[in-house]
């Protein structure tokens, strides 16, 4: 259930905004019905990995609170994101470690460089070759959703590509 | 020439009185401090009397400096300030002035300050005097001279004195707190003195830069900063403006001085989050911990044999000390679930910390380095962060969310007596003071 509606939100944002800088669209919109209307869009990644912030070809993949071990969900998405990087051997990645808010910031740092190296092992293992991939830690600087709840929270619990 | 200059008018002075008041019973100043005080004891009961100036110049100055003085005598929260009676100085002869001791002790005062503001070209000459009420005994007498740009300074180093006289103990006077701010958009790191006077940036990198800290002796500034795109240990010599730069292949995290040649931090290049000891001209001097698991936040004992630091070794982040001789770890922390933000007192075996709370909340907590002696010292009131203790060890700056937006607070080492340190824009954070003053 959760999960569709983080896939509904996904299109109407990409559908809504082309800048990153989109507002933060407010849950009461994202149960409306009238969005199943978006077929008429081009296709865009969605699913687990794929968001307002992540509209690339790697999908990003999230973590529990205060952990860098990968779910089965993430490691579903970072399994599609090493067939991509398979059959797209000039690209690189750089994976960013983010966390929530909670908590206190240094540690964060050091939380958010475990999730990005748990995701880097992951696909370095599934054969990824480790030049091609960078990691790097963001902490709880740099948000992607704004506001002090367990949605909120979950979002910024990531790690996040950026194709290079 | 300091020496004569004081010298000569301590006599100019003894001659004066003793001829005036003859039946007072003046002491000659000594040369060792006299520690009237004991530990512990209430604070002590203080007459700091309005400067005397004769010249409108003279008079202006002699205002700034009462106020100077007061609001440094205040802030160390080591006095209680009376207001002089209003018959505690007898001019009536227009050219010696006579304390009324008697009166001085009627509304309760322990101690009596006052002192004469003079000029000599452009240099002002502060001559203070400071006398047990008591007794009637003179405790202390020194000439303070410089500029009217040395005012604070002048008006402070009399601060330093009267608390050392008293109390046997260096004060905060002279101390800076380097803290980051995000009022211009971005987390810049700013200094300020001891008391959030004359705020100034130190960084303009419009990234984010994070957890300064200051090399005992001022000289060095180390920080995190994202400017090249990953968060990585800066060492700026404060002096010569040289930057070293540390661990770019990976993430820096958290700088803590373990002496004027060394600073501590976490680096993660070989894939995983270690202490490292590092020279000021960014060399490693060797790697201190060795753990599959996340170590960060290093503190060090005064003499530099101990290092207090955060490990997720046994699973959520909990505070142990290392002996970096031996290599020996123990366990220091088995209350609250979420201990970090460790802060080693320069002046003993206590650690400052914050606890992440069940209910949300995060709470500072002291405990002694044997684990013994756990506490609390903030509750209900919101996130209280990153505790930084002040040189003398008697207070901690902090960071709390109490009234909405992050700003910086001081309050006594034992809690209690906060206050908010500086008035400005946007959100302040991660202060840390210095151990130079």
């Amino acid at each position: 259930m959760k999960k569709n509606i983080i896939i509904v939100l996904a299109l109407m944002v990409t559908a809504g905004c082309s800048s990153k800088s989109a507002v933060t669209p407010d849950e009461g919109t994202s149960s409306q019905p009238s969005l199943s209307s978006s077929s008429s869009l081009p296709p865009s990644p969605s699913g687990y990995g794929f968001d307002q912030w992540q509209t690339g070809p790697l999908g990003d993949v999230f973590y529990d609170y205060d952990s860098a071990t990968l779910s089965t969900e993430a490691q579903e998405q970072l399994t599609q994101n090493g067939g991509w990087l398979a059959s797209h051997v000039s690209k690189a990645a750089l994976i960013e470690g983010h966390c929530d808010e909670r908590g206190t910031s240094e540690y964060n740092l050091a939380l958010g460089d475990r999730r990005a190296a748990s995701a880097k092992e992951y696909l370095v293992r599934f054969g990824v070759n480790p030049s091609r991939l960078e990691t790097v830690s963001f902490g709880e600087e740099r948000p992607f959703v704004q506001g002090s709840n367990e949605d909120a929270w979950a979002k910024n619990r990531r790690a996040h590509f950026v194709v290079k | 020439m300091i020496q004569f200059f004081r010298g000569a008018v301590s006599c100019v002075f003894l001659l004066l009185f003793c001829f005036v008041s003859p039946l007072h019973l003046v002491a000659a100043e000594g040369q060792e401090y006299i520690a009237i005080r004991k530990e512990g004891s209430g604070n002590i009961a203080l007459v700091l009397d309005k400067l005397d100036a004769k010249g409108r110049k003279e008079t202006n100055f002699a205002q700034s400096l009462d106020v100077t003085m007061r609001d440094g005598l205040d802030f160390t929260r080591l006095f209680s300030l009376i207001s002089p009676p209003l018959n505690v100085k007898d001019n009536s002869d227009r050219k010696n002035i006579v304390i009324n001791f008697p009166a001085l002790t009627s509304v309760g005062a322990e101690v009596y300050a006052g002192g004469v503001v003079t000029m000599k070209s452009d240099m002002i000459i502060l001559d203070m005097k400071v006398y047990e009420a008591a007794g009637s005994k003179l405790l202390m007498n020194k000439t303070y001279s410089g500029t009217e740009a040395d005012l604070r300074s002048i008006g402070h180093a009399f601060c330093a004195d009267i608390v050392q006289l008293l109390t046997g103990k260096r004060s905060v006077f002279g101390s800076r707190i380097v803290f980051v701010s995000n009022k211009t958009g971005f987390k810049e790191i700013y200094e300020c003195e001891f008391d959030g006077y004359g705020v100034k940036p130190l960084t303009n990198s419009r990234s984010i830069c994070m957890n300064p800290a200051l090399s005992p002796d001022g000289k060095h500034l180390a920080y995190i900063d994202f400017i090249s795109g990953r968060p990585t240990l800066y060492i700026r010599s404060l002096t010569g403006g040289r930057i070293a730069a540390v661990g770019k292949s990976a993430v820096s995290i958290d700088p803590g001085w373990r002496n004027n040649n060394e600073v501590a931090a976490t680096l993660s290049f070989d894939g995983n989050q270690e202490i490292y000891l590092v020279n000021t001209d960014g060399t490693l001097s060797r790697r201190v911990t060795n753990s599959k698991s996340i170590d960060i936040s290093p503190t060090f004992s005064p003499d530099g044999s101990k290092m207090a630091f955060v490990s997720s070794r046994n699973g959520l982040p909990q505070l142990f000390i290392q002996d970096l001789a031996s290599g020996q770890v123990k366990r220091l922390t088995f209350s609250g679930r979420y201990n970090t933000q460790p802060s080693w007192s320069p002046v003993g075996d206590k650690i400052v910390y914050t606890t992440w709370e069940k209910g949300g909340e995060i709470n500072i907590f002291t405990i002694n380095a044997d684990g013994s002696g756990l506490m609390q010292l903030t509750q209900k009131s919101g996130e209280n962060k990153s505790p930084s203790w002040s040189p003398d060890g008697e207070m901690i700056v902090f960071t709390s969310n109490c009234q909405g937006k992050e700003k910086l607070y001081v309050m006594s080492s034992k809690g209690g007596n906060e206050r908010l340190l500086l008035q400005v824009d946007g959100e302040q954070t991660q202060p840390s003071w210095s151990l130079f003053r």
